[in-house]
Formats: structure tokens, sequence, C-alpha cells
């Protein structure tokens, strides 16, 4: 194993080169990057105390809720991590530049493998780590849990982790032995349904909704009953749920040694499977992997799509619009979102669905609009989280083939209006879907109905705008995986901001929202001060828009005619 | 007559001088060969002049069109051949050409098709057509970029490294192309280090050095300069003896 370290030692160099070497502005960014993280570790642990002291405060199922909710917690996180080890092991094994490199070396298989499921291990587990450990953290304060919870927590945590990795892992070198190693679309296919599924069963397992309808059950046993943990005695994250929950109960817990013994010997057993059948499978995988990919592109459907969308536009503007389209439906890795999206959409609306509010306490139309009108900032939450996936990266997606736009005669603003027009259309169709679909499910009044749809109507050009121009800004060319694009210090920005744009619309338009809908609730006409005031509302909202739609474009246009 | 014209062209990166305000001339119709040791600037010249940097200061005037005043209109009369021919690995090869074709206007052309087909068989690439650019060998690569350089007819030709990755048969079709063309009128301007091709197809030639220009004239010119009667190799060695690179840092991909 003496190869091993030399096999981990580029990640560890790059790390630290990065950290060491790093120039004014990228300190800049890293400062911006630390001051955002630790607002939203503070604002996640105030929100969970804040939720854990109010269950802690409701008697009989306060410590039921709060035991369900640590469940589903580690259930969640479970999921996720083994669903992102797949992911990150499909590139890290079969897919990654220096792996010709690696394979080449006097390393042997086992050491390949092994270095490859750490950086597994590590790039797929940080995101879930940092979004989970306030939470954590929360549940020892409120609970003034002791040395040994935070102990368990990080040794059993670490257990859990190698196990969603070693499943992952183990998940797609199976499914690459079985697939031919050009069928990359059918295992992203294939994932996407094993995505869909467990989302399923883990709405199924969880039933959120109930827990906010107490009047569904007809007594308190029944309540109690569903609250019961949503997990199964077989999984792991039963294991570290427990012996955590005994911690903070400060119970004596017989299943302790068990348990701890259960996880680590899952995780040690795992590691031990995939390395025995890395040794049988793996370098005919990563062969077949690298054989010549000679491929006719398909033809048909993609051809016709792309001459009518071509009609309305230039020449030049509909060249961008049919390259982007062809390599868009081409590539594996970004056409696959496409089906994330269509769950997540899916999801959003189940959710809305089964929302009890005709049971709730306050009148039901005043919460029909106040959900609705919550329902904007979400909805562009939405499509934000959207567009920093599709419509950020979008200049940084010409690559290494930049070259091919700069010394042409198109110029970086028809460039960029080409891009605009490629996402504005889709990203209408969404908005809009959500927004009407969801007012649906509500019942909402038709001022509500109407003021939404056209909010969502100019806030998407404004979106995509931001979209457009920051990514011009912000763009990076040389990248290993688009994806990585939307992750960086620029998608950061482009989400604050969005999230700052609707947050100021909401709020200027909350004020005629609250003043009609009071003045219809006492039936008493509007006065000339009123009148002013919803006004002055709007015309500032409607600046403020346009000014989003204009401005990020024109500073990315600057931007990229000066980008060398 | 001048084609292209460079006036006091310099290029600083941070307090570096990669390119120290060069003039030339280049004649219409010639090829023109811009020599030089690796990082004396070549690279970095040929990028101001496709448009893609942007020069610290001095002037590039293409077929009268100043680049900096009339980007458009130069960019529309030139083609360029990088060294590393990066382009979209998701599109076949006549997809590709037409995409460059559309950014040159000539998407609504009648005879684009033809004119793909023409290119794609004389660069021996049309069995190919309706493959996928990521199945392409380097060398197929390179010679679809020089497909596409050349689809709109331009008046000027820039060219980095053009024979890197082509076998001796891509290498000859290409040498054989770039002389063709500049007889019927183009101008080629090409950076190489290969002193053979810029013997055999050049009609003058600049050497770079430490981003200034050293000599510059036809092949028997620079041998007087150079004092030297050998063949251009030596000539080459002789006038680049001293530092390699402009101040003793690596500038640039050249």
């Amino acid at each position: 194993m003496e190869n091993l370290f030399q096999l981990l030692s580029p990640r560890i160099l790059a790390v630290k080169n990065g950290m060491s070497g790093s120039s004014r502005k990228s300190k800049k960014k890293t400062i911006i990057m630390i001051i955002v993280g630790i607002g939203f570790w503070t604002l996640m642990f105030v929100l969970s105390t804040k939720t854990l002291r109010y269950f802690r405060s409701t008697e009989i199922i306060g410590d039921i809720l709060a035991h369900h909710l640590l469940s589903m917690l580690f259930l969640t996180f479970f999921g996720l991590l083994i669903f992102s080890n797949i992911i990150t092991a499909l590139s890290n094994f079969y897919l990654s530049n220096d792996l010709e490199l690696c394979h080449s070396s006097p390393a042997s298989l086992d050491e390949i493998f092994l270095s490859r499921s750490i950086f597994t291990v590590f790039d797929s587990s940080w995101m879930v780590v940092i979004f989970g450990l306030p939470i954590m953290m929360s549940y020892g304060w409120v609970y003034n849990a002791g040395a040994g919870f935070y102990f368990d927590l990080v040794q059993l945590g670490l257990a859990l982790t190698v196990t969603a990795s070693g499943a992952g892992i183990l998940i797609t070198v199976i499914m690459v032995s079985i697939f031919p190693a050009q069928k990359t679309r059918d295992i992203i296919m294939l994932l996407m349904i094993f995505l869909v599924i467990a989302l399923y069963i883990m709405f199924r397992l969880m039933r959120p909704e109930r827990l906010v309808d107490p009047d569904a059950f007809f007594s308190i046993v029944q309540y109690v009953s569903a609250l019961k943990a949503p997990d199964h005695a077989f999984l792991p994250t039963h294991w570290i749920t427990e012996v955590l929950w005994a911690h903070l109960r400060e119970k004596t817990n017989d299943s302790y040694v068990f348990n701890v013994l259960l996880l680590w010997s899952t995780a040690g057993a795992l590691v031990f499977i995939n390395v025995w059948i890395g040794r049988v499978t793996y370098f005919s995988g990563f062969s077949k992997s690298q054989e010549a990919k000679r491929r006719r592109a398909g033809k048909g459907i993609l051809d016709k799509t792309v001459m009518i969308m071509r009609k309305p536009f230039n020449d030049d503007l509909a060249s961008i619009l049919e390259k982007d389209i062809r390599i868009f439906f081409r590539d594996n890795t970004q056409w696959s979102q496409l089906l994330l999206l269509a769950a997540l959409v899916v999801v959003y609306l189940y959710n809305f669905s089964v929302l009890p509010l005709e049971r709730s306490a306050i009148r039901l139309e005043f919460l029909q609009n106040t959900v609705a009108f919550l329902n904007l900032g979400l909805a562009s939450f939405v499509l934000a989280s959207v567009a920093v996936r599709f419509i950020f990266p979008a200049v940084s997606a010409e690559g290494k083939s930049f070259w091919i736009i700069q010394t042409s005669p198109l110029s970086i603003k028809r460039f960029l209006i080409g891009k605009y027009l490629i996402y504005i259309f889709p990203m209408l169709v969404l908005g809009e879907t959500l927004i009407v679909l969801t007012n649906r499910l509500l019942d909402v009044s038709t001022f509500m109905m109407v003021l939404s749809s056209i909010t969502m109507f100019f806030a998407i050009f404004a979106l995509v705008s931001l979209g457009i121009g920051m990514g011009a800004m912000y763009p990076r060319f040389k990248f290993e995986n688009i994806t990585q694009v939307s992750t960086g210090f620029g998608g950061l920005v482009y989400m604050i901001l969005s999230a700052l744009f609707m947050t100021v619309i909401i709020l200027l338009e909350s004020v005629p929202v609250y003043i009609v809908f009071m003045s219809q609730m006492h039936k008493r006409a509007l006065t000339g001060e009123q009148w002013a005031m919803i006004a002055g509302a709007f015309i500032l909202a409607v600046a403020i828009t346009a000014f989003t739609i204009y401005k990020p474009m024109k500073m990315g246009i600057k931007a990229l005619n000066n980008y060398e | 007559m001048n084609i292209i014209e460079l006036i006091d062209l310099t290029k600083i990166y941070k307090g570096l001088r990669a390119v120290d305000g060069i003039n030339l001339k280049v004649k219409k119709g010639s090829v023109f060969g811009f020599l030089g040791p690796n990082g004396a600037g070549k690279t970095t010249t040929l990028k101001m002049m496709a448009g893609i940097l942007k020069p610290s200061g001095g002037r590039i005037i293409i077929d009268g069109m100043d680049l900096a005043e009339n980007p458009e209109g130069v960019k529309s009369v030139t083609g360029f051949i990088p060294d590393r021919p990066y382009i979209y690995e998701k599109l076949t090869g006549s997809e590709f050409l037409r995409f460059t074709g559309g950014l040159y206007g000539m998407g609504k052309s009648s005879n684009l098709d033809e004119r793909i087909m023409e290119l794609l068989e004389l660069f021996e690439l049309s069995h190919w057509s309706d493959e996928l650019v990521e199945s392409y060998s380097h060398g197929m690569k390179q010679r679809l970029v020089m497909c596409s350089a050349l689809l709109h007819n331009p008046r000027v030709l820039i060219v980095d490294e053009p024979m890197v990755g082509l076998d001796p048969k891509g290498a000859r079709l290409v040498k054989d192309i770039f002389r063709n063309e500049a007889d019927k009128g183009k101008t080629i301007f090409v950076s190489t280090h290969s002193l053979g091709t810029a013997q055999e197809i050049c009609d003058e030639i600049a050497i770079i050095q430490t981003g200034s220009i050293i000599a510059t004239g036809d092949p028997e010119t620079i041998k007087k300069q150079a004092g030297t009667d050998g063949n251009l190799e030596s000539v080459f060695l002789k006038l680049t003896e001293g530092p390699a690179l402009a101040h003793g840092k690596s500038l640039s991909a050249s």
C-alpha cells in the first residue's frame, strides 16, 4: 500500500497550494465564502434550535417529534449520500482525466481502487456534512448533551458516511460491469429511475403532511403511533439514531455496543466487499470505458426541433441556438438533469396538493393568499436553483472552444442575447406552470392569481438576465465537469442576488396585497393615500425589475469583452 | 500591397512585456512565416491578431481595417487556426461547419452545403462528416478546424503551429493547400517551430525573440543578415542565441 499516499498526494497538494498561493482577489472570495458560510450555519442552527425548543415545550408528543425528526434527517442524509456517491464514483473511477496516468503507473489495482474510493467519500460527503452539522449541533445544545453525544456523532457519522459511500461505489462498479462502457446514457437513466423511486419511498415512509394534520387521526394514540420512527431496524440510520437519542435523553442504552458494532462492521464489510469486487471487475470496466468512441449522432426528432426553433432568428443567433440545443441533448451530464428537474417539480406540486389548509384554525382565504404569496418566493427560489444549474454555466459551457466565438464576427452582445433567448422560453413555461398550478391547488383569489403570474413573468426575465450576466462576469472555461461551474463563487453570488431580488419584490408587493385584502375583508373602499401607496409600491417593483433585467447583461457584455 | 500591418504592437502581462512594440508588414497573397523559440511571444501575437487578446498598445490593421475600431469587420475577413483544436465534441463534423458558417453569415447561403462538402473532401474528412467530433483523432480535429477557417473564404488566414499532430501525409496535404490558397490571393500568416515547413512554403519570414522582432525578410535576406550560408535551422540557431524567453519567464502557450 506504499503507493496509496502517492496517489492521494495530488489532491492534498492541490488543496495546500490553493490555500497558500492565493491572490488578493481569491482571498477576498474566500473571505466572502466564509462569511456566507458562517451566516448560513448560524441561520440553520438558530432555526433548528427554535424548532426543537418548540417541540420540547409540547407535552407528550414533543420528544417523539424530535426523535422522529432526527430519524428523518438521518434517512434523508443517508439517501442523498448514496445517490451522490453513485454519481461521483462514476466520474472518479471511470471518467477522470488523471486515470490514464494512475493505471499506467506501477501502483496496484487495490491502491488505485482505494484512492478513488477515498476521493469519492470526500467529494460526495462534504456538502451533506456541512448542511447537517448545524442541525446536529442544535440537538446537542437544546438537550444539553454530554461529550459522549459529540464523540459518537463524529465517529458514527463517519461510519455512516463510509457505509453510504461503500453502497454507492458498489452500485456504480456493478452497473458499469453489466452495461457496455459506452452506454453511460443508460446508466444515468437507470440512476434517475432509482432516484425517483427513492424519493417516492422516502416520502411514503415519512409522510410529512400527516404531522401537520392532527385532525386526520381519531385519537392522540393514533397520532403518536403515526409518529413512530419512519426507518427500519435493519437500516444503519436506525442504529445511529438510537445511539444518539439515548445520549440526548440520558437513558441507559442496552443496545449501545451492539448498534456501534453494527455500524462499524457494516462500513468495514462494505469496504472489503468493494475491494474484492473491484479486483474482479474494476479494470475490465475501466478498460472498456477507454475504448474508442466512434459514434454516429442521433438524428430525427432533434433535427426537426432545431429546424423549427431556428426560423425566427437571424443566421448567427440561430447557429448558437442550434449548437446549444444539439450539445445539450447529446451530453449525458446535461440532459439527465432535466429528469431531476421533473422530479423536483412533481415533489413541489405534491407538497401543495397535500397541504391541509381547510382544517386550519386560521381564516381560509387569508391563509390561502398568504401561502400563495409565499409560494411566489418559493417558486422563484426553485427557478433560481434551476438557473444556477443551467443558465449560469451557459457562457462557461463554451469551454475551451470559446476561441471560436472570440474570433468570429459575432459580437459578444449578440452572443449573450443568443444565450438569453435560448433560456427565456423554457424558464417562462416552468415558472408559470409552477405558479398557476400551485395557485389552482390552493384555490386562491383572482387578484392573487393575476398578481403572482405577472410578477413571476417579469421576475423570470430578471432571473435569466442575472444568470447570463453573472455567468459572463465569472466565466470558467477550463472545467473538468460543467456541473463544477455552478458550485463556484459566481454561482453563490448569483443565488444570493436572486434571493435578494425576489425578497425585495415580494416585500414591495406585500404592501398592495395587504391593503387590498384588508379593504375587502372590512368591505371598505380604498382611500387616496392607499391608492398612492399601491401605485408607489408597483412602480418601485417595476423599476427594480427593469434594472435587474438591464444591468447584469450590460455588465456581462463588458466583462466578456475584456476577457483574456 | 500590404494586407496586414502591425504597428508598435505590445502586450504586457503583469509588468512582463510578452510582445514588445513589434512592427510588421505582410504582402497580400504571400505565406508569411513567424518563427521564434518557445515563449518568444508568437502565440500572443497571433491571438491578438485573431481578436482573442487585447493589445496593451499599438495597432493591428488587416485589409485596411483597424481591429480595435472594427473588430467584426476584421474578423469577417480572417480565419484563425489555433495550435490546439478545441472544438465542440458533441457536434458532428458537418454540423460544426454549418455552425461556423452561420456565425459568418453564410447560414442561408444556398451553396453552404456544397462548400462544406468541397472542404471536407479537400481535407479528406468526407467519410467522417456525420461522426461526432469526440471520435476524431487529434490530426482530424486539426484538419476540421482548417476547414472551418477556410469556409468563409477569408482574405487572411492566421495559423498557429499547423503541423502539430499531423501525420506526414496530412502535413504534406496542408502545406500544399496553404501554398495553393496563397497563389489564389489569400494571405497566410503562420507561426511554426518547423523550420523545414518555413523554408518550404514561406515567401517571407520574421523571427521573434523575447517579444521583439530580430530579423525579417525573405529566407535569403535573413541568411545574409545572420552572416551564414547554411540552412534555415543554422540561421535560426545563430540568430536566437542568448535568452530564449522574454525576461527569462514563460509567457504563454507559444
